[in-house]
């Protein structure tokens, strides 16, 4: 009998040590519970950890920064396991109207905070404010400032079709004297699919319409494709397939393309500011700005601003007075405006902040929006799955050579009009 | 402890009595003192083993009949759709496409991962001088991550082959760039990441082979090739049960290289439709159900992967072993 009592005691501790470590959740008074934060942004997570651990110094709340990123839908899949768990982070960030309605049920209503007056793109859904906009991030054409001068071409004049055919078909012929093995560093390979689904693809959305407008947005959804309008989009995708560096076109991932730029191999880059920190970190000197994004026929001169995602807070959290609390202090408060800012290196979406980031290509989409001439993201109104699986392929044909410009649109109208999800 | 002790006086009584009745409890004592020490160190790992991978297998199953996506949508509940998941998922190209393509690289892997195993067991214990360096390098490749061989392969074939210039350096010509190439690049990681294990099981058959049959051969004439055909193929037999299961059911399983080396890799057209290209089952599965935001329909998927398996390591395990009582 004792033996058997030993023996329990023995197993209930050994199968205790392998399930040690499951989180220790108590209810706990609510106003100093700890708070869980998750974000998708892998090139911050160092500033954020930081700027949390000093919050925590000075709110007596203590906060866990989580960052997961650089592959696509990271965080999405890691939500998804923590919902089934049970265990979902007070903050986390959702990316657009597809991730709001995956999550809606349990998004706090924050259209009482005081941050909500001094921004221009909080997530707003049927009236009410449910996302903190992390950061404005533009993207477009980055170019070379030195090589387009030595190559005769100026910048501002890059605003439509024909004109941006021409500076190609010139700085093409001039590679040798540039030192350049290409016009654009572009990618379209499987794993950078998102270059062309979801920053390429608002050419097609957004480009020259007023920031507000979703009506190119509204009739794809429904199945109905504007045919001269895909047709122009058609012609843009081929010119910049056209002169891209094919190896890293077909094949390449970001540290390539990015780097392509930055070692001065190309002379325009088609990415966003966030890649300030990467052409810090390779050490570019040449200046650089961001061009129209002349894609139409018609004249659109501006590039493609937005907030790209936005903080939420999880309604069902333990602390939600306490999520609400950092998300304001990070608005109103010296060392959060520092941590946007300096730190993070990001652009403020707050009218209140008047700290100007160092990158280049930040400044340059300051300026942009400070000119009011700036154009919508609008490719979260499709499903990750649509935009990923089903137009993911049909730009890798076409960037491979394994289909003609006619058949691209061809594949793209019919995968328009038959979506599902 | 006083029962101890007066369980010890009672046998000692006993013992004085008659041996065989104290024989036989005492037997029995011990046998269930053993019994109770198997059980205490087996619990712990069995519980582990029905919580971690039963319990989830039986509900995954059950959620393959419904609409489950694990998210906080409104209007999300959970609802029953029978065999909706699995007849959809039949008619969709990129699964069916998923599927021959994922048997075509089992097939082509099974066979050059067997072939190059074997070669270089036979250089591992053969009679050259080197040869305990051999062994120890061929099997360093498979201490490394499916996910960094993945990423340093990627590394190889997109920039440092281009390198070395002149027909390789043209961009056409990159190996990851079309759908072919770029399963024969799979099969090429996966060889080099299993062959040094693989290799490991054949030396051990091969040194299990009695000398004294190599010997008497070479009295009778039989030349080097003969004597392998007719000598070790045979007696190794029972290792090609062994490997054959475990390649297949690598191959088949094949994620962490998938993803790290092509990611899905260069697109191609199915059925009219256009898809990714080397999707093999497991990436295809990961992606309906966490980038297609289906989590029922991967989890049907799955069900079905399960089954294939299943069937096909029994058919394989089956046909090997006749062959083993034959031989």
């Amino acid at each position: 009998m004792r033996k058997i009592l030993i023996a329990s005691v023995l197993i209930l501790g050994l199968v205790g040590f392998v399930f040690a470590s499951g989180s220790s959740e108590s209810s706990g008074s609510s106003a100093k519970a700890p708070l869980t934060l998750m974000q998708n942004k892998p090139e911050i997570g160092a500033a954020l950890t930081a700027y949390g651990a000093e919050w925590t110094k000075t709110s007596g709340i203590p906060i866990t920064i989580k960052s997961i990123g650089g592959t696509s839908n990271g965080l999405g899949q890691q939500l998804k396991a923590d919902y089934a768990a049970g265990d979902m982070p007070d903050i986390f960030v959702i990316q657009g109207p597809q991730d709001y309605k995956q999550w809606e049920s349990v998004l706090q209503d924050m259209s009482n905070q005081k941050w909500v007056a001094e921004t221009s793109v909080p997530f707003k859904e049927n009236g009410k404010v449910y996302g903190f906009p992390v950061s404005i991030e533009g993207w477009g054409l980055a170019y070379n400032a030195d090589l387009l001068a030595k190559a005769g071409v100026d910048p501002k004049t890059l605003d439509n079709y024909a004109a941006y055919k021409a500076a190609f078909e010139k700085i093409n012929s001039m590679k040798a004297q540039l030192g350049i093995n290409a016009v654009v560093s572009m990618a379209a390979s499987s794993q950078m699919s998102w270059v062309v689904t979801d920053h390429d693809m608002n050419a097609l959305l957004s480009n020259g319409l007023p920031y507000d407008d979703l009506s190119v947005v509204k009739a794809l959804l429904a199945g109905k494709v504007d045919a001269s309008r895909m047709q122009q989009y058609a012609n843009w995708v081929e010119l910049m397939f056209k002169y891209a560096n094919q190896t890293i076109l077909t094949t390449g991932d970001y540290n390539a393309q990015v780097n392509a730029f930055a070692t001065q191999k190309t002379v325009f880059l088609h990415q966003g500011n966030w890649v300030d920190p990467n052409m810090k970190q390779a050490g570019v000197t040449f200046k650089m700005a961001f061009a129209p994004y002349g894609s139409l026929n018609a004249t659109t001169d501006g590039i493609f601003v937005s907030a790209p995602s936005w903080y939420v807070v999880n309604k069902d959290s333990k602390n939600v007075a306490g999520a609400e609390k950092f998300l304001n202090d990070m608005v109103f408060t010296k060392a959060g405006q520092d941590f946007i800012v300096k730190k993070a290196d990001m652009i403020p979406a707050f009218k209140n902040i008047d700290l100007q980031p160092s990158g280049q290509l930040s400044q340059s989409v300051q300026a942009w929006m400070k000119a009011g001439k700036i154009y919508a993201w609008n490719q979260y109104q499709f499903t990750l799955n649509f935009r990923q699986q089903i137009l993911g392929p049909i730009y890798n044909q076409f960037a491979t050579g394994q289909i003609n410009e006619a058949k691209f649109i061809q594949l793209m109208t019919s995968a328009f009009e038959n979506q599902k999800s | 402890m006083f029962a101890l002790f007066f369980r010890r006086a009672r046998d000692a009584r006993s013992l004085l009595k008659g041996a065989r009745p104290a024989g036989r409890r005492r037997v029995l004592k011990q046998d269930k003192s053993g019994k109770l020490v198997f059980w205490v160190f087996l619990t712990p790992v069995l519980f582990a083993f029905v919580m971690v991978m039963i319990i989830p297998f039986f509900l995954g199953v059950f959620y393959s009949f419904t609409d489950w996506s694990s998210s906080a949508g409104s209007g999300a509940g959970l609802k029953f759709v029978g065999l909706g998941n699995f007849t959809q998922s039949f008619q969709d190209p990129a699964f069916l496409f998923s599927f021959i393509i994922t048997f075509v690289y089992t097939f082509i892997n099974v066979l050059v991962l067997n072939i190059t195993a074997l070669i270089l067991s036979l250089i591992a214990t053969s009679r050259l001088r080197l040869r305990n360096l051999y062994r120890a390098g061929f099997f360093v490749p498979n201490l490394i991550g499916g996910l960094i061989l993945g990423y340093i392969w990627q590394f190889i074939f997109n920039n440092a082959i281009p390198a070395l210039g002149g027909f390789l350096a043209n961009p056409e010509n990159l190996v990851l760039r079309h759908p072919g190439t770029s399963i024969l690049a799979l099969v090429a990681v996966g060889t080099w990441q299993y062959a040094g294990y693989i290799m490991m099981i054949y030396v051990a058959a091969i040194e299990g082979v009695p000398q004294e049959l190599y010997e008497a051969a070479t009295i009778d004439g039989a030349k080097s090739f003969e004597r392998f055909r007719y000598i070790t193929v045979p007696m190794i037999a029972q290792a090609f049960t062994i490997t054959l299961f475990l390649t297949l059911v690598n191959s088949f399983k094949q994620f962490d290289v998938n993803v790290s080396l092509t990611a899905g890799g260069p697109s191609t057209i199915f059925m009219g439709k256009p898809i990714y290209a080397t999707e093999l089952l497991a990436l295809h599965i990961y992606n309906t159900a966490f980038t297609g935001d289906h989590l029922a329909m991967g989890q049907a998927r799955a069900v079905v992967f399960f089954i294939v398996l299943v069937v096909i390591s029994t058919i394989q395990v089956r046909a090997s072993k006749k062959r083993e009582i034959e031989a």
